[in-house]
């Protein structure tokens, strides 16, 4: 038996970057379904044929979705709850858009592009939580939220994004806390430099190979998404850090 | 069967010399201004601060409280049971293959065979004689989302049975992106889908919301268990509680129901059955899913999947659920007939009376009776 082979995960952002490496590295640890959320049905598909190829016993759903919307959220979430039988194990909220890019000051930053990403990356993830939590609070679950360094450092010209993460981070913290005394279990991991589209949209004139490989970053979700990592909750861990070391039993 | 033990004299209930039989009996008027036409939320309360009428079953002592306090009357050890069911947003708009007319349609039940029991509604116009409704009619909703509409109901003849032509994620993917909730008239706005789902809410199905629970928080759930309250959920798809008939309304058919119980939620059930302690029902659907099966096992629960048309009345003997939480709904026989399978139809009489007097609103987004 593998890590994973009796749970249900939803991935969201799961088309491409980390959230598709993160959909294989699931479907490799034998999941027992994914759900996989993006803005593109035709990437979702072929991701759906190729894990259907290695995985075979995993049942793949994918919903495409703009997370942006609560109406799409809803359908999300009643189509995962149909999926997963009411059980759902592991929420990973990894969608997150860069806002218009290239990335301008919030001087000049859209208000209606700000308020985009904030739906985006911040009330996107409040709500499947809130919503999901059903699934969850009986047997237990583990929610993954994907932040960046960008949450902790008030980087010039990052903009909407970078205060996006901010309050992702508040958000984890105040979920974490609020959930406790309950077997779901709510950690926060920063993946670090990777060479997704994303990264190399925020920061064009940067060499990309030199940023990690998104695949060589999902070990951590791995453990925190799979029985071994049952005692840690609350903690902001690092991809790319010694992270095993990093981790504070509860 | 429920008459009114005596007429009452406020001027809120309408006087009927001689009601003619129970389903013309309306022994209520409500008001219209105390029909909730928002959600808590949006009238300034928390979503758990609605108010509660507590009605002692064997004493027909009627306490108001706030929904919030609704832990000071129960015990640890008891069960609630709550139905899962989340609201689909069950109200299409399509039009005529045709005619291109445009038809409402109101999902009410998916049937064994993968086909949908659902009312239609075809505008007044069409009623006029322009277009009839016929088996063989093609209807189509966009986002390539059409059904054959086959038969008709025998027993609910406002409702037909339609097939889709798409299925399971496919169909629930095209129903989320077309579909709103079913509303009534006396709604303010129409409030979106997610003011429709209770916070506990798991598999879509539910034609309407099973309402009952709507007031129960996190918070409150979570202090409910600490204080040793036990919690169990099934899951019974309700379907619609309007025809928009005014005839089929008053008869009050329940169209067949899907439910399913779990074992784990038997084992609950059985283990607080067995040593005596309470199990309130989180809504009229939990009763009619927990006595549907009891009836059929000899007073017994087992897990199930299966379909029931229950019609819990005055005289039916309740062998699982000995409580209920329950929301104000339309004054009629049926509902009340309902409720007096738990207590004495005068005690409802005077409890609802009061809840009139009290000003306690209505209906889904309402307040609550819980029954004990």
């Amino acid at each position: 038996m593998k890590l994973l082979s009796d749970r249900f995960a939803l991935i969201t952002g799961a088309s491409q970057g980390l959230g598709r490496a993160l959909a294989l590295a699931y479907a490799s640890e034998d999941v027992r379904g994914l759900a996989l959320v993006a803005r593109g049905k035709e990437p979702l598909q072929k991701l759906k044929s190729k894990i259907d190829k290695i995985a075979p016993a995993t049942n793949v759903v994918i919903i495409q979705a703009d997370l942006g919307s609560i109406t799409d959220i809803e359908r999300v979430v009643a189509i995962t709850l149909e999926a997963c039988g009411g059980r759902l194990d592991i929420l990973v909220n990894n969608a997150s858009t860069l806002g218009p890019v290239p990335m301008s000051y919030l001087l000049d930053y859209p208000a209606d592009d700000f308020q985009q990403v904030l739906n985006v990356n911040l009330i996107s993830p409040f709500l499947l939580i809130q919503n999901l939590l059903a699934a969850m609070i009986d047997h237990g679950g583990s929610i993954i939220n994907v932040t960046s360094d960008a949450g902790r450092v008030g980087y010039p010209g990052w903009g909407a994004y970078g205060i996006s993460k901010f309050g992702l981070e508040g958000l984890s913290q105040t979920w974490a806390a609020e959930l406790a005394e309950t077997p779901v279990r709510v950690n926060w991991v920063d993946p670090g430099n990777m060479n997704t589209a994303m990264h190399r949209g925020a920061e064009p004139n940067e060499d990309p190979t030199a940023w990690a490989d998104p695949a060589a970053v999902t070990d951590i979700f791995v453990f925190l998404a799979s029985a071994a990592s049952q005692s840690v909750r609350g903690q902001r861990l690092e991809a790319q850090s010694n992270w095993r070391n990093a981790i504070t039993k509860g | 069967m429920l008459l009114p033990p005596g007429l009452p004299s406020t001027k809120n209930i309408r006087k009927r010399a001689k009601p003619v039989s129970v389903h013309r009996t309306v022994p209520f008027h409500l008001p219209s201004e105390l029909n909730a036409d928002r959600p808590p939320e949006r009238r300034g309360l928390a979503r758990d601060r609605v108010r509660l009428l507590v009605l002692d079953r064997n004493t027909g002592k009627v306490t108001h409280t706030r929904f919030d306090q609704i832990t000071e009357f129960l015990d640890p050890g008891d069960l609630l049971v709550f139905n899962s069911s989340r609201t689909l947003p069950a109200t299409l708009a399509g039009r005529l293959g045709h005619s291109r007319s445009a038809v409402e349609v109101r999902l009410t039940e998916l049937l064994p065979d993968g086909t949908w029991l659902a009312l239609l509604l075809l505008q007044p116009a069409i009623l006029r004689g322009k277009d009839v409704l016929t088996k063989g009619l093609r209807l189509d909703f966009g986002r390539e989302l059409s059904c054959e509409v086959l038969e008709q109901d025998q027993r609910i003849p406002r409702l037909w049975k339609l097939r889709f032509s798409k299925s399971g994620t496919e169909f629930l993917d095209s129903v989320y992106r077309i579909g709103q909730p079913v509303r009534y008239r006396y709604l303010s706005a129409p409030w979106r889908l997610s003011y429709y789902q209770n916070v506990y809410a798991l598999q879509p199905g539910a034609a309407e919301m099973p309402s009952a629970g709507r007031a129960f928080t996190w918070r409150l759930l979570l202090q409910l268990r600490h204080r040793g309250v036990e919690t169990a959920a099934i899951t019974l798809h309700a379907g619609l509680s309007s025809y928009l008939d005014n005839d089929l309304d008053r008869q009050h058919l329940a169209s067949e129901e899907e439910y399913w119980i779990s074992e784990e939620a038997v084992a609950k059930i059985r283990r607080a059955k067995d040593s005596g302690r309470r199990i309130v029902a989180i809504g009229t659907t939990v009763v009619r899913a927990l006595e549907s099966i009891a009836a059929e096992s000899g007073g017994e629960v087992r897990a199930c999947h299966q379909y029931t048309q229950l019609r819990v009345t005055a005289d039916y003997r309740l062998q699982i659920v000995s409580g209920l939480l329950t929301g104000l709904h339309e004054p009629e026989a049926s509902h009340l007939d309902l409720l007096a399978a738990f207590v004495a139809p005068g005690m409802i009489y005077t409890a609802y009376n009061e809840a009139i007097e009290q000003r306690y609103l209505w209906h889904e987004f309402g307040d609550l009776n819980l029954i004990l």
